[in-house]
């Protein structure tokens, strides 16, 4: 006889388990927050950062605290457009988890599908796919991202495009990886001795088993596609200097950086990292709760 | 009379879990002399390798011995602390695993493994450990002990790997060693070997023993006294042979009466004779033989290719290594099996018969030969259209791999009927529900998830999937092997019942004997990848003609 209890895994369980972990769950209320105030951040915000009539010249660089012509306080002060910060922040964070969460959704479905396509086909197809992956891991995601958006131009698409590019390929190996396990349990076997379709074998038996190790891959790779996005508009090669992003307006505010106007740069930089640690910590959790080897 | 080495008293051993208190170990009480080898039978869930690990002081957490007494040579166990407990384990009382490829640490040479084993309990230099391994493995009858104590434990064959695991556990002669299913894992002919072994070990050595088993017929062959297990307590202990031939308790007589050996061929296990199948003929089905060549394998060979990496090809192709040779797993097999006939495929594991039902279910293709049904091919060729008939099903040996885990069992029950137009998905629930009844579970589970089921529900889960395709043929890889024995015979019922009402022809791979004469017509012995020899149970059981035959016939451990 064996001592295995194997364990209902139901999302009940799953969250009874999560609140037990009070940094994790400070890092979800946080993020939630972030979240709460990036949806809603056109009723917040008190200045509309895309509409150019409502910018003043002279309110550009101003202090936190100072009281501008349109009437209203800007508390994080403004940058050297007279942007107002605050607004413009919210509607940064609003353009990461954009970029962040459509890239790494788009990089997930390509990656899980490619990696246990691979994994189900085998022989020539799945060693080719994976050798390019291989290749294409060996080189930093940076460069990648930077490259295509160079050669793509600036705009959200090209941007989501180059984040994806370089992302995908973590996926592809996460998923390649899961599902090789999978392909030779029995119950993959039973199916195709149905016979099921390949097709429906890779979308409902291997998918739906390979999921939890992409899940965590996942989490942290939206948190890396909003801090490469944040960096390639910090370059210059990210998004037009239309949209607010939050690598844009760091970018903006560091040539004042020395001459004690600190907050054009520093706010939104805190904001990106609160928003990329919130992540962090939360994928951290689901890592190691959906990992039964990091278990005590 | 002198006290006994080993004296169990009152032993209770709970675990707290959420939902309430689990009394694995229930106020047991026995002893053991010395020299003595006392069988502990029951089915899993009983507590009995519970009792064993209690012995060594070796229940984590949540569980706990909560009160009773374990007595070694007159002195208490129980309360000991840790740092004296681990003085004990290993020198007074050792322990043998079911699987000694889970139990050897498989980075480590069995020598580093001994001397540390070594080093744990006594002073002494790596030479002198060196002898003592030596010495050890040959005791457990290894040949070439010097050589192969430097092998790593993937070098050793199951049965090897099993000797050495024993090996460990005699170094430091220790007065009682504890056995957890050693053999279960084992293939009969080398679990014949060992049982043998090991029992003049322990008459040449002095030691005790205490041999846990689901077992019954393992543990009559090789203990004296036996000690039958349920539900945390100790329903009747006595001689093997008394035990056996007239049991007292009626668990015990349920136990022997689920045995397919001790029944008649065909008839419901367990049934009492007042039972309405128990007056029907043997193999009732094999008299509406009709087309004696339904299933027709024809010089089926399957090559497995040894899969290796570019430095191995490399190498090879420089002449640095032999090249490997492919594996013949199936060698020009030739069988048929007739509409409505059992047909039973025999011989140890490595013998080809998993990949032999593997090609006839389609799930494997053969490198050469082919598989008809009816005269059509179960797959027709070509790596591109791998159009499979629905009408050959299979049941594997795992219920708890064979079932998707994310799935519901009615989404996996219904996904094939679906796929092949046998119901629509409106009318899926009724076609399961339907499914579920015809193997006697609620129809209502069909939203449940597999982890909610025990072994044989789900081993009934996986026959209603095959049984909804409609198939006319089910190859039933060791459908029963990793169930207990009271629930073996409930499948195995299942399965005689259903191949009644359906008239289904059956393919039924076993290295279980006693399993296949009960279920089958007729018997397949497979060794090395070639059928050695095909003929009606009858034949095959009683009067063999294959010297192999005869080996695996001889190999079955007898009840008393």
């Amino acid at each position: 006889m064996t001592l295995s209890v194997e364990k209902a895994r139901t999302s009940s369980d799953f969250w009874a388990e999560f609140v037990r972990h009070p940094v994790a769950v400070i890092a979800a209320v946080i993020l939630l927050v972030v979240i709460v105030l990036a949806v809603f951040a056109p009723l917040i915000a008190p200045q509309d950062p895309y509409d150019l009539s409502s910018l003043v010249m002279r309110d550009a660089r101003r202090a936190p605290g100072y009281i501008g012509t349109g009437g209203y306080t800007h508390i994080l002060g403004t940058d050297s457009q007279g942007r107002d910060l605050f607004s413009a922040i919210l509607y940064g964070l609003r353009i990461s988890l954009e970029m962040g969460l459509l890239a790494g959704a788009i990089a997930f479905s390509i990656g899980a599908l490619v990696g246990c396509t691979a994994a189900y086909v085998g022989g020539r197809f799945e060693a080719l796919v994976m050798r390019l992956v291989d290749l294409q891991l060996s080189f930093p995601a940076i460069l990648l991202a930077f490259v295509v958006a160079a050669l793509l131009g600036q705009g959200k698409g090209q941007l989501i495009v180059a984040l994806v590019f370089s992302q995908y390929a973590y996926f592809v190996r996460t998923a390649h990886g899961a599902a090789a396990v999978e392909r030779n349990k029995d119950y993959v076997e039973a199916a195709l001795s149905v016979p099921m379709s390949g097709w429906f074998v890779v979308t409902r038996h291997i998918l739906p088993n390979a999921l939890p190790p992409l899940i965590v891959v996942a989490t942290v790779q939206v948190a890396s596609a909003i801090s490469l996005e944040a960096t390639l508009s910090f370059l210059g090669v990210g998004l037009p200097p239309t949209e607010p992003s939050l690598g844009m307006l760091i970018s903006g505010g560091f040539q004042y950086l020395l001459s004690g106007r600190y907050w054009i740069s520093i706010y939104p930089g805190v904001a990106l990292i609160v928003l990329i640690m919130a992540i962090n910590l939360v994928g951290d959790q689901v890592r190691s709760q959906l990992n039964p080897r990091l278990k005590r | 009379m002198t006290a006994p080495l080993l004296e169990v008293t009152d032993l209770c051993t709970y675990f707290e879990a959420r939902t309430g208190t689990v009394k694995s170990v229930d106020g047991i009480s026995f002893h053991l002399e010395k020299g003595e080898i006392l069988g502990l039978v029951g089915e899993s869930g009983s507590g009995k390798s519970i009792t064993g690990f209690s012995l060594i002081g070796l229940i984590d957490k949540p569980g706990r011995i909560v009160s009773g007494s374990i007595k070694l040579d007159g002195r208490e166990l129980v309360g000991l602390s840790e740092p004296e407990l681990r003085k004990i384990r290993g020198r007074d009382i050792a322990m043998v695993f079911q699987d000694p490829m889970m139990t050897l640490n498989p980075v480590l040479t069995i020598l580093d493994q001994m001397t540390m084993a070594l080093q744990a309990h006594e002073r002494i230099s790596d030479a002198d450990a060196r002898l003592r391994a030596v010495e050890a493995l040959r005791k457990v009858r290894i040949v070439d002990p010097e050589l192969k104590v430097d092998f790593y434990p993937h070098q050793f064959s199951g049965g090897m790997r099993q000797r050495v695991a024993i090996a460990i556990a005699l170094l430091h002669r220790p007065k009682i060693v504890i056995a957890d299913e050693p053999t279960t894992a084992l293939d009969v002919s080398v679990q014949a070997e060992i049982l043998v072994e090991v029992k003049s070990l322990v008459a040449e050595l002095g030691i005790s023993m205490i041999w846990i088993s689901h077992d019954l017929a393992t543990v009559a062959s090789i203990s004296k006294r036996i000690a039958v297990m349920k539900a945390g307590k100790i329903v009747e202990t006595g001689l093997a042979a008394k035990v056996l031939r007239t049991p007292s308790h009626p668990y015990t007589q349920s136990l022997l009466d689920a045995l397919p050996s001790r029944s008649k061929p065909g008839q419901r296990l367990g049934a009492a004779a007042s039972d309405h199948d128990a007056g029907s003929a043997a193999h009732p089905v094999a008299a509406t033989v009709a087309d004696p060549s339904f299933v027709v394998m024809a010089g089926l060979v399957k090559v497995f290719e040894q899969k290796r990496g570019f430095w191995a090809r490399l190498s090879e192709r420089i002449g640095l290594v032999k090249s490997k040779k492919p594996v013949l797993a199936v060698e020009n097999v030739d069988l048929t099996i007739a509409k409505g006939e059992a047909l039973g495929l025999v011989g140890e594991s490595g013998s080809g018969k998993s990949t032999l039902g593997r090609i006839v279910c389609g799930i494997y293709q053969p490198t050469e030969g082919r598989v008809t049904l009816n005269n059509s091919p179960v797959m027709s060729a070509g790596p591109q259209s791998r159009k499979l008939t629905t009408n050959v099903q299979m049941i594997f040996q795992d219920p708890f791999a064979s079932l998707d885990p994310r799935r519901t069992i009615g989404q996996s029950i219904a996904e094939g009927p679906i796929a092949h137009g046998l119901t629509s998905k409106a009318e899926a629930r009724s076609y399961v529900a339907e499914w579920l009844k015809a193997v006697s579970l609620d129809p209502a589970f069909a939203d449940r998830y597999p982890h909610q089921f025990s072994g044989g529900q789900r081993q009934r889960i996986a026959i209603a999937r095959a049984l909804a395709m409609r198939p006319e043929v089910i190859v039933c890889d060791e459908p029963v092997a990793s169930l207990d024995v009271s629930i073996q015979a409930q499948i195995l019922n299942l399965l005689l019942q259903l191949r009644k009402e359906l008239g289904l022809t059956l393919l039924f791979i076993s290295h279980d004997l006693s399993v296949v004469r009960h279920l089958c017509d007729r018997v397949a012995v497979m060794y090395r990848g070639k059928i050695v020899e095909v003929g009606t149970a009858e034949e095959i059981f009683d009067a063999p003609q294959e010297p192999y035959t005869r080996a695996l016939l001889d190999a079955i451990p007898k009840l008393a």
